[in-house]
């Protein structure tokens, strides 16, 4: 039902475009039709791995490229039909981008992007060195059709609109998959990602390899479009800066982007080279240059997001009526409350530790950040981590879910040593990890954050959203699961970071300062939750400075200061210590403790 | 519901799009006395100098042609330049060709397109649409793909490799020198190696040259110092220079005049058009480069003294480079196969130049103006050109030398 809704655009779009081609007598607009579907689906190959992990590729002339010279070597050499080049072309385009992306994805951001820039470059000089400065595809008399030569143009346009609709399918396909959701996780926070149980790399090398194949194949196309390849005009600066400007110019991360973007800027290049360019050269290029900077400086994310924007504030109906329309189907409660294992008194679980951690220490050069902390953590109770300012609890939160390796020590989890494990693989192990500064992906909906959180477990994406919803129930934000969330309260937005954590079924929950920015009846509604969370058999370990909520929530305390385990023990005794009390508590919370 | 706006969005823009496209005067009124020729070349971009430059030329020759009384066997009908501008990448190009095609059904001839591979992607359009085009460029796989459309004035590239050593030895003799020894001092850049790699492997052999220097640097050069002293030991007979940044060269030849090699005092062959371009004054004092030799596809020589002078005052061109002449020489073809033709018809033209015999050519160096079965100009030759006073001029075929060529005897 949601598909038929999602492919009804694509359909039209297809129906008119081909309509319209048909309907063109000038060979010269025919060209263009191809160009503008070629240039859309190059920008969509882009878009596949820098519009939705957010990592900027500057060199995918690289790919384009070596589908370039497939069709035009493959040809030359093998006599082979471009109906078989072109999907060698994306497998050696796949290759291509599991070979890059291997070393490159270590870099991160800019450097990234830089480091992109640097293959087509070098394949260019490449091909130069290897005498292929100008190759020609045989004009072919006979078998035309099997050499994909056509006389009539219009065919072009087709064979281009049918690969930019098999694109467009494989991308909407992405989008609505784990697949998506995982690169869209990376790309609005890696580290968040990889804590939420998804292996990264894995995920982007796949994106690289699925990209890299469709820029081969389309360069593979183009090459029988064009007739000529040479190594400027297939792995040039200008072939990569076209897939970028088309996918920006449009809109970035979503299909209609590229498309968009090619619908608008190909032709209008080419109307003002027609028009200006005998006229008063180099004129184009600055129009061009100019209707580009405007439209970016009006609409930063692309045309496609303004314009989204723009319905959306001028018809507000059309999405509220969606969102009506979901709330309306989650009220009924359709979704059984999972049940879990009876954990009835929490007590009877004490002599079981979940977690068991020894002489766990992390040094920052000189900085003894964490040294030789040991704490066992009981199945089904509650630990608190308590400690001044810089005692270094966040840092043991990240050597426990892998995000920091230990200098020396060992965490067990289950029996288990999971030290120098990576952190996708401790939450797939049952540790479910929430962050002090809260990382959410505000783009996406409630329910499509948590589900990121849910495909550790989840065999399949229809169960990864069951998983999903019911861990939005169980911290009772079911009412704003449609909304974004930058549109959340600090409040819901602690509750949706709980059930993201929640959805990959942890055994284990690490939170960090949870309560933090809550007002007193705020963080008394999240310790209910975390209290009913706990009942149902799930161990917590909690960071969290508000005391008045803490000591009325956990079961024992660790404090720590200056790295170091300061003492251990039940609430009452914590408090009371005197130690602890000149550390961090002051003196009046010895007093509340005692009016316990 | 949002995506769907946006698509039907996206999907009326391109029709509009068109539609403004559409609006150009694609065919203008008809008038029955004229005859659309095609100048396509780079006007904007990297290649506009040079796009720009055989424009003066093809509007010097068709002034010309219309003044001394148009196409004589259609009635004295005018030629009309129409010019397309082929931009700076080889899909541009490719583009213009199929406007060119689309919008001037009527057009009989055309030439262009400057740089090889822009060439190849116009004519990959201009062959599936019968129109015959001239061109300068000298790749040689412009003619091998067997196309019945295309007509190459200008020697091929394999051709020029295999002629300039002897053309060059020649212009010595011609000169009363006798080379025997051969410097090769080279940048690393493509271009400049795959020139080289043929003398060296069989070409200086082949001619008993011996190479008695031969370095390979990478630009930019800091220093050019330790090259010339060994150019300086070694005193070649010939030096082959191959730089492609304009600052290596300019530091090569102080350098050379530094230690008294300069002024053709040791025979310089620099390769391509590039270091004989007026551009070249603004960087190089014409000191520096007096008597620097290279080996071109035609040049403004003897017997074109006339349009050159037009030239100089037409468009303040202080030579004509082959760029000029060689797309006026064009003009001049298309204009003797029109009237050869009798029709205004692009397949009559076609034909008219596959089997015109238009004799020993005037404009092109070498050979005639006759095209072989593959497209390319029967005898096409080089033209040896030596910096001389400021000004490049043509020493070399003898018959359209300006000047005597500037070279010690030894």
């Amino acid at each position: 039902m949601v598909d038929a809704r999602a492919f009804l655009p694509i359909a039209i779009f297809a129906v008119v475009y081909a309509v319209i081609a048909f309907s063109i007598t000038n060979s010269y607009y025919q060209l263009m039709m191809t160009l503008v579907l070629v240039w859309a689906t190059f920008g969509l190959s882009w878009n596949i791995l820098s519009g939705y992990t957010g990592l900027i590729s500057f060199g995918h002339a690289a790919f384009f490229g070596i589908g370039a010279y497939t069709t035009a070597l493959g040809q030359m050499y093998f006599d082979l039909s471009p109906w078989l080049l072109i999907p060698i072309a994306a497998v050696l385009g796949a290759l291509a981008g599991l070979l890059i992306g291997f070393p490159t994805f270590r870099l991160r951001s800019h450097y990234f992007a830089l480091a992109m820039l640097a293959y087509p470059l070098a394949l260019l000089y490449v091909f130069e060195w290897l005498g292929y400065q100008e190759v020609t595809l045989s004009m072919k008399h006979e078998n035309a059709f099997a050499y994909m030569q056509f006389s009539d143009p219009r065919i072009y346009t087709l064979l281009a609109l049918a690969l930019m609709i098999i694109v467009v399918l494989i991308s909407r396909a992405i989008e609505r998959s784990r697949f998506g959701m995982s690169l869209i996780a990376i790309k609005q926070n890696e580290a968040a990602a990889e804590a939420a149980g998804i292996n990264t790399l894995l995920w982007k090398l796949r994106a690289i390899a699925v990209s890299g194949a469709i820029a081969s194949a389309t360069g593979a196309f183009y090459a029988i479009v064009l007739l000529v390849v040479t190594p400027v005009s297939v792995f040039g600066m200008l072939i990569s800066a076209q897939a970028l400007t088309v996918a920006m110019f449009g809109g970035v991360g979503t299909v209609w982007g590229p498309v968009i973007g090619a619908t608008i800027l190909i032709p209008l290049s080419e109307i003002l080279h027609a028009e200006f360019g005998a006229r008063f050269p180099g004129i184009q290029g600055v129009i061009f240059g100019i209707a580009i900077v405007v439209v970016i400086l009006a609409a930063p994310e692309g045309l496609f997001w303004k314009g989204q924007e723009f319905v959306r504030r001028r018809w507000p109906r059309l999405v509220a009526r969606k969102r009506v329309k979901l709330a309306d189907a989650a009220a009924p409660s359709a979704f059984p409350v999972p049940q879990p294992a009876p954990f009835a008194v929490r007590a009877n679980q004490q002599s079981d530790p979940i977690l068991s951690v020894r002489g766990l220490s992390k040094s920052f050069g000189g900085l003894k950040a964490v040294q030789n902390v040991s704490f066992d953590v009981k199945r089904g109770s509650i630990l608190g981590i308590i400690g001044p300012n810089g005692a270094g609890k966040t840092t043991v939160f990240n050597l426990l879910n892998g995000f920091l390796k230990p200098d020396a020590g060992s965490v067990v989890l289950e029996g288990r040593d999971i030290v120098g494990w990576p952190p996708y693989r401790i939450c797939d192990a049952g540790v479910g990890r929430t962050f002090q500064i809260m990382r959410p992906f505000p783009r996406l909906s409630v329910t499509d954050n948590v589900t990121v959180g849910a495909f550790v477990h989840a065999r399949n994406d229809s169960e990864a959203r069951r998983l999903a919803e019911q861990a939005v129930m169980r911290v009772g934000l079911s009412n704003v699961a449609d909304q974004i969330a930058l549109e959340l309260t600090t409040k819901e937005l602690r509750l949706m970071e709980l059930a993201r954590a929640l959805a990959g079924q942890p055994r284990l929950l690490l939170l960090d300062e949870t309560l933090a920015g809550l007002g007193t009846n705020e963080a008394a509604e999240v310790v209910a939750v975390l209290r009913k969370l706990a009942s149902e058999g799930i161990t917590i370990v909690i960071i969290e400075h508000t005391m008045h909520a803490m000591v009325r929530l956990v079961d024992r305390f660790v404090v720590l200061d200056h790295g170091a385990v300061l003492m251990e023990g039940e609430p009452q005794t914590v408090t009371r210590d005197q130690r602890v009390i000149e550390a961090y508590l002051g003196t009046k919370w010895s007093a509340y403790a005692q009016g316990r | 519901m949002i995506s769907r706006k946006l698509g039907l969005f996206g999907r009326l823009l391109l029709p509009a799009a068109l539609a403004v496209g559409l609006a150009v005067p694609t065919a203008q009124a008809q008038q029955p006395k004229e005859v659309k020729v095609g100048l396509i070349v780079p006007l904007s971009g990297l290649y506009a100098r040079p796009g720009a430059v055989m424009r003066m030329g093809a509007e010097m020759a068709v002034d010309r042609i219309n003044a001394e009384g148009g196409i004589k066997s259609l009635g004295g009908a005018k030629l009309k330049l129409v010019v397309l501008d082929s931009g700076d990448s080889t899909e541009k190009a490719k583009n213009a060709a199929q406007r060119m095609i689309a919008e001037e059904p009527d057009m009989v001839a055309a030439t262009g397109a400057y740089l090889s591979s822009f060439t190849l992607a116009v004519t990959e359009v201009t062959e599936r649409a019968k129109l015959p085009m001239l061109t300068l460029s000298y790749s040689d796989l412009i003619t091998q793909r067997g196309f019945k459309y295309i007509f190459q004035t200008s020697a091929s590239s394999a051709a020029q490799a295999e002629q300039s050593l002897p053309v060059i030895l020649a212009t010595a003799k011609a000169a009363g020198a006798n080379p025997k020894t051969v410097a090769i001092v080279t940048d690393n850049t493509a271009a400049s190696v795959s020139s080289v790699k043929p003398m060296r492997e069989r070409l200086l052999k082949e001619l008993g040259l011996q190479l008695v220097v031969d370095e390979t640097f990478t630009p930019p050069l800091a220093d050019a110092t330790p090259l010339v002293q060994k150019i300086r030991a070694a005193r070649p007979d010939l030096l082959f220079f191959l730089p492609t940044v304009i600052s290596d060269a300019k530091l090569v030849l102080e350098k050379m005049n530094e230690f008294g090699m300069g002024k053709g005092k040791v025979p310089t062959i620099a390769f391509g058009i590039a270091m004989f371009e007026p551009d070249m004054l603004k960087t190089m004092s014409p000191d520096l480069l007096d008597g620097m030799m290279g080996a071109v596809g035609s040049w403004g020589s003897k017997g074109h003294e006339e349009i050159i002078a037009e030239l100089k005052k037409r468009y303040n061109e202080p030579w004509m480079t082959q760029n000029a002449i060689s797309t006026y020489a064009d003009m001049l073809v298309i204009r003797d196969a029109l009237e050869k033709a009798g029709k205004a018809d692009r397949e009559a033209v076609a034909e008219a130049l596959r089997t015109m015999d238009g004799g020993p050519s005037r404009y092109y160096p070498g050979g005639k103006i006759k095209f072989e079965a593959d497209g390319r100009r029967e005898g096409a030759g080089l033209t040896i050109i030596q910096w001389q006073n400021g000004v490049p001029v043509t020493i070399y075929p003898p018959d359209l030398a300006m000047a005597k060529a500037n070279w010690p005897k030894n």
